[in-house]
């Protein structure tokens, strides 16, 4: 086949044919930001795939697996403080029978979603609304970092152990270094208010 | 009021925020499996309270609780659960996963106690125990089983599985140093003396004693068990000093023990047991005699009640040393007498039964036995007491029967 006066051989389809779900998902981005009304932004991670080994066998051995979400803006990529951030969390589990999955997030207020497949339940899960920080003008550049923990079942009970979350212990969660099988950090940036 | 608005507020928020998050709390639990030979090893409440989901929703709450319990019970590295589909549609199966840790170590007190006409006894016990070897170290002073007081040490080895899981090895080395009473000096003078009636079959004091016994253990079924080996024994006489004797004897136990489970409201439980010690000549043994002993338990719990009836039969034909012969009148025979005025220096024929009706902490028991010799008539002696009892620690106080007067003992202590 002749396509532009070059000869396309089956090797260069075979080739193209590879490389373009690769190329795709290089260029769509791994966290999603739109502006979600006038004082609040939505981050979604479609993209992150959180729901694997250990995690994922620990599930499918009818176990519960909590997350702790946050996701905080700042106003360099590397800026230790916050202009804005919101924690959640969330606990996942997996139907034995349905082979499905369901999401809750104990709130408040509770949410859940059940018959989900993997990549749906990520994808709900990594999905945050987020306030815009009065700091934070049109024109001024920001950097938003979604960081993802896989909870200790030890630290579970410490922070959910009064009423409501214990944003402090949360805090110190994400405080500490993450362990590289039990984190996914995604940063996005340099963003404007004014272009989203 | 407020205290209790307080609380009212606290629980509903909590129930807010701990949702049933696991989808699979509306199946029903098939089985509940504990991995390896762990189950045996459970206490029967605990074993009980396993039981007690099967049937019920998947409670993971509870499963929670349960593997908290199991790792603190079994002293293990870690305790966790998976839970697959079960045979039928909409249940599911739980099987426990244990970890043991690499070297376990265990200090305990299996007895400690108080008797009033006898004193103290202690036992102090820790236990060094990596995958199937164990190796078990013991300090004790006790002048509850014997007709001696046998102060020193005990060490012992333990292989669980030779070669399968129904064979096992042990060695086990003791070393005592001897007290006497004054009551049993006094009756082997009176031996050594030649008056009646003091059995002429019966050996004499010695300062020290040691043991090496060899044991191979054979699960033959699951509620019987038989021990065999060999106990190569020295001891040096009182009198005359430095003279050592050597009684070395085959070794042979045979145990059953079963659980005859019934409702969740009452349970049975029986042990026995047959133990024959042949010591012979052709081990190098100085002596000659073969000892037989066998013991009966019975067990019935309802509710908080239970009844305990128990048998002990002994039979010494041949000469045998002290630590052989058999004695009553400690913490757990003739409860009430005293072992040195029944007979100092022990009997070589024993007969004893006991019943005992417990209610929650509360216990009631009465003894009857006689321990003789075979030249001498047996004299059957009786007792009774009432006690408490609450986690291995007990108090009783117990009255012989007898004619004219009334001296109490009493026994306190713990495992006994």
């Amino acid at each position: 086949m002749v396509w532009g006066g070059r000869l396309v051989t089956r090797r260069l389809w075979l080739a193209t044919g590879l490389s373009a779900p690769l190329g795709w998902s290089l260029a769509v981005p791994r966290l999603l930001i739109r502006r979600e009304g006038p004082a609040s932004l939505r981050v979604a991670a479609p993209q992150i795939r959180f729901l694997t080994g250990k995690t994922l066998e620990q599930l499918k051995n009818g176990a519960t697996v909590s997350f702790a979400l946050q996701v905080s803006i700042t106003s360099s990529e590397t800026a230790t403080n916050f202009l804005g951030r919101t924690f959640d969390r969330f606990v996942v589990s997996y139907d034995l029978w349905e082979e499905k999955f369901k999401a809750t997030r104990p709130g408040p207020p509770l949410r859940e979603f059940s018959r989900l497949s993997v990549p749906a339940c990520e994808a709900w899960c990594l999905d945050e609304i987020v306030p815009i920080p009065a700091s934070l003008t049109p024109s001024r550049q920001f950097w938003i970092k979604l960081e993802l923990r896989v909870e200790d079942p030890k630290e579970w009970a410490a922070i959910v152990g009064e009423p409501g979350i214990n944003l402090n212990r949360l805090v110190e969660l994400f405080s500490r270094p993450p362990r590289a099988t039990q984190s996914v950090t995604e940063t996005a940036g340099p963003l404007k208010l004014q272009d989203l | 009021m407020k205290l209790f608005l307080a609380l009212l507020a606290g629980a509903i928020a909590s129930a807010q925020i701990t949702p049933v998050v696991n989808v699979n709390s509306r199946y029903v639990v098939e089985s509940i499996e504990v991995s390896g030979h762990d189950e045996f090893n459970l206490s029967r409440s605990l074993h009980e309270e396993i039981q007690n989901l099967v049937g019920e929703y998947f409670d993971q709450s509870a499963l929670d609780d349960l593997t908290g319990r199991i790792k603190k019970e079994l002293h293990a590295k870690s305790v966790s659960y998976r839970i697959s589909r079960g045979d039928q549609p909409e249940q599911v199966k739980v099987n426990f996963e244990i970890t043991r840790r690499s070297v376990e170590l265990n200090v305990t007190v299996p007895k400690f106690l108080y008797h009033s006409k006898q004193g103290w006894t202690g036992v102090v016990e820790g236990v060094a125990t990596s995958g199937p070897n164990s190796v078990t170290f013991r300090l004790l002073s006790d002048d509850d089983e014997l007709v001696e007081r046998e102060t020193g040490i005990l060490a012992r080895y333990d292989r669980k599985r030779v070669g399968s899981d129904r064979v096992g090895l042990g060695f086990q080395f003791e070393g005592y140093h001897q007290g006497w009473s004054r009551s049993t000096l006094l009756a082997e003078d009176q031996r050594l003396d030649g008056a009646p009636p003091v059995p002429n079959d019966v050996l004499s004091v010695y300062r020290t004693r040691q043991n090496f016994q060899p044991i191979v253990t054979i699960q033959l079924a699951k509620p019987l068990t038989l021990e065999a080996g060999a106990s190569f024994e020295r001891f040096q006489d009182q009198f005359p000093a430095a003279r050592t004797e050597s009684t070395n004897a085959m070794v042979n136990t045979l145990r059953y023990h079963r659980l005859l489970e019934g409702s969740d409201a009452h349970k049975q439980a029986l042990d026995a047991g047959y133990s024959l010690r042949a010591a012979t000549k052709i081990l190098g043994s100085d002596f000659a005699y073969v000892r037989h002993h066998w013991n009966v338990a019975y067990t019935f719990t309802r509710d908080h009640n239970t009844v305990l009836v128990s048998f002990v039969g002994g039979v010494i034909i041949g000469q045998a040393p002290l630590f052989e012969r058999f004695v009553l009148g400690n913490s757990s025979t003739l409860r009430g007498w005293n072992k040195y005025d029944i007979d100092p220096l022990g009997g070589s024929r024993v007969a004893h039964g006991s019943v005992e009706y417990r209610y929650r902490y509360f216990q009631i028991f009465y003894d009857a036995g006689a321990v003789w010799d075979r030249s001498e008539g047996a004299t059957p002696r009786s007792s009774a007491g009432v006690g408490l009892r609450k986690d291995g620690f007990s108090v009783a106080v117990a009255f012989p029967i007898k004619d004219g007067r009334v001296e109490p003992v009493l026994i306190a202590g713990m495992n006994f």
